[in-house]
């Protein structure tokens, strides 16, 4: 296979899945088993009432208009993905086109919205999208079109050395995958065992795999442990007492002694 | 200037970017061998992230965030090993081969951060879908520069007048020695303040506000606490307010807490 046809698969493949999971985010507005997407309705809702259109059908509206056109691009890129692989270049080289043009056109009304509703970040999501877009297209179309390079590996034993260790360090890797999730995995149920600060202070560190079920298992096990202390107060560490990264959560509760 | 100079910038560019692409993966298995935060080594913790990923879609087995790392990590480690072997290539100034080695590896790349970007939107996480974005498009960009460097034309080399590197290395020295020595004092006077109880202001009779420097950790919060109790031994802290960002001004304010007490009954 040449060069540029593989590109053109890598390409088509990456928008054809961005578009369709864009897609099945609309179609799927809520959380659900196996999917959990991200909640655009309400964020469509809160973005309209911020400038005084409370009423939810033009939110509706706006969201429906926008997914139409997610639908409209992945289609371009489904069809353009079906004439690659029957080798038919130029339609499948028009659809992904027709795609991008979608696409851009998306994603300017987007920015568009971002400055309306004043949120700068989108703004630089939809911004370095559209720019990955139309370079996409630029490379799809143009790229490589004077090259006839074709992919040859050879040495073979070179390659084999390289297969062999990329099969050894990959069994390697998920020996130490399998064994750091299974003794960390106890750590998800387990409670956390507090440090005491002070007189009515005691402080937890929770590990990353900590969550909600780990706070009540730490509370129910504080609660037996120091029958003398009545919880007065939960207090979550800021991130900016954090030793950056290393940190996942602190916790302080802050007891009082429980009247005999 | 000579083609043969332009050559070799031209494989220094190349150069540049192996190497790049496999220290970004070598760093990204090795994050994986490891596994958790140790001496010298932070990392991710990949193993959470991804359980936790698993878990809001209602898959809690943990074999699930397993096999999901494992596939991610074949994926990371062939594209390191055949980085490598375009490196390989690129020593022994084996030119065809180390395009096609090369161009293995970027494939194995894009590969991989389409099946991110894929489980980014199931799981929701716009923030890594624009990480992940980025890289996909930072791997093609790379890859358009590998193979199109020969065509593009170079500037030719002007030499440099001893005037001018004289002024250069003068400049330079004075900048660096100033600003390493007013590095040097910051630390020698602030880094106290990376555990030091931090003063307590009075705002109302039942309210106290904390200000804390930048570099303050949970030593110093704790600290604080533990001194303002002391302190006060007929108060109880009955409740801790975090002044949230909008409050704080700019980026010239650090960690604002304000305490409520309450009389100890």
């Amino acid at each position: 296979m040449k060069e540029r046809k593989l590109f053109q698969y890598f390409i088509l493949t990456h928008w054809l899945f961005f578009a369709g999971t864009t897609l099945l985010d609309k179609l799927i507005p809520d959380v659900y088993p196996l999917w959990v997407g991200a909640d655009f309705y309400t964020l469509f809702v809160k973005l309209f009432a911020s400038l005084g259109m409370t009423n939810p059908i033009l939110a509706t509206a706006a969201l429906s208009a926008v997914s139409i056109v997610e639908a409209a691009s992945f289609v371009c890129f489904l069809l353009s993905l079906t004439l690659l692989i029957k080798s038919k270049k130029k339609s499948a080289e028009q659809w992904f086109s027709r795609g991008i043009l979608l696409s851009l056109v998306l994603f300017s009304f987007f920015s568009i919205g971002d400055q309306v509703f004043g949120d700068r970040f989108t703004l630089l999501e939809h911004g370095i999208f559209w720019c990955i877009l139309l370079v996409s297209w630029l490379v799809f179309l143009y790229f490589g079109n004077t090259d006839n390079h074709k992919i040859g590996l050879a040495p073979p034993r070179v390659l084999r050395t390289t297969i062999i260790a990329g099969i050894v360090l990959t069994v390697i890797t998920s020996i130490s995958l399998f064994q750091f999730s299974s003794n960390t995995w106890h750590t998800k149920n387990t409670s956390v065992a507090g440090v005491k600060i002070s007189d009515s202070m005691y402080k937890f560190d929770f590990p990353f795999l900590g969550d909600k079920y780990t706070l009540e298992n730490t509370l129910k096990n504080f609660k037996e442990d120091h029958p003398e202390l009545r919880v007065n107060y939960i207090y979550t560490g800021p991130s900016e007492l954090n030793t950056k990264k290393k940190t996942h959560m602190l916790l302080y509760i802050f007891t009082e002694k429980v009247k005999q | 200037m000579t083609e043969t100079t332009h050559k070799r910038e031209k494989d220094l560019i190349r150069y540049f970017i192996i190497i790049y692409w496999s220290l970004f993966w070598l760093l990204n298995v090795v994050d994986k061998i490891i596994g958790g935060a140790h001496l010298f080594f932070v990392g991710r913790d990949r193993f959470a992230q991804v359980e936790r990923f698993f878990d809001s879609i209602g898959l809690e087995n943990p074999i699930y965030a397993n096999i999901a790392l494992v596939i991610t990590a074949s994926l990371e480690i062939f594209a390191l090993v055949f980085f490598l072997g375009a490196l390989y290539h690129l020593i022994t100034k084996n030119d065809g081969a180390n395009r096609s080695w090369f161009l293995v590896g970027i494939c194995f790349t894009l590969a991989t951060f389409t099946f991110f970007s894929i489980g980014d939107q199931v799981f929701g996480d716009h923030f890594e879908l624009l990480e992940h974005g980025l890289f996909w498009f930072i791997a093609l960009l790379s890859w358009v520069v590998y193979t199109s460097i020969d065509r593009i034309p170079f500037p030719s080399q002007v030499s440099i007048t001893t005037k001018q590197r004289n002024v250069f290395l003068a400049v330079t020295i004075l900048l660096a020695t100033v600003t390493s020595a007013s590095i040097f004092y910051h630390n020698h006077t602030s880094f106290i303040q990376r555990t030091q109880a931090v003063a307590v202001e009075q705002v109302t009779e039942d309210t106290y506000k904390i200000e804390f420097p930048f570099l303050a950790g949970s030593k110093a919060f704790e600290n604080s606490l533990e001194k303002f109790l002391g302190e006060n031994p007929t108060l109880q802290i009955d409740n801790i307010y975090t002044a949230p960002k909008p409050l704080r001004l700019g980026k010239s304010d650090g960690l604002i807490i304000y305490i409520q007490v309450t009389a100890k009954k």
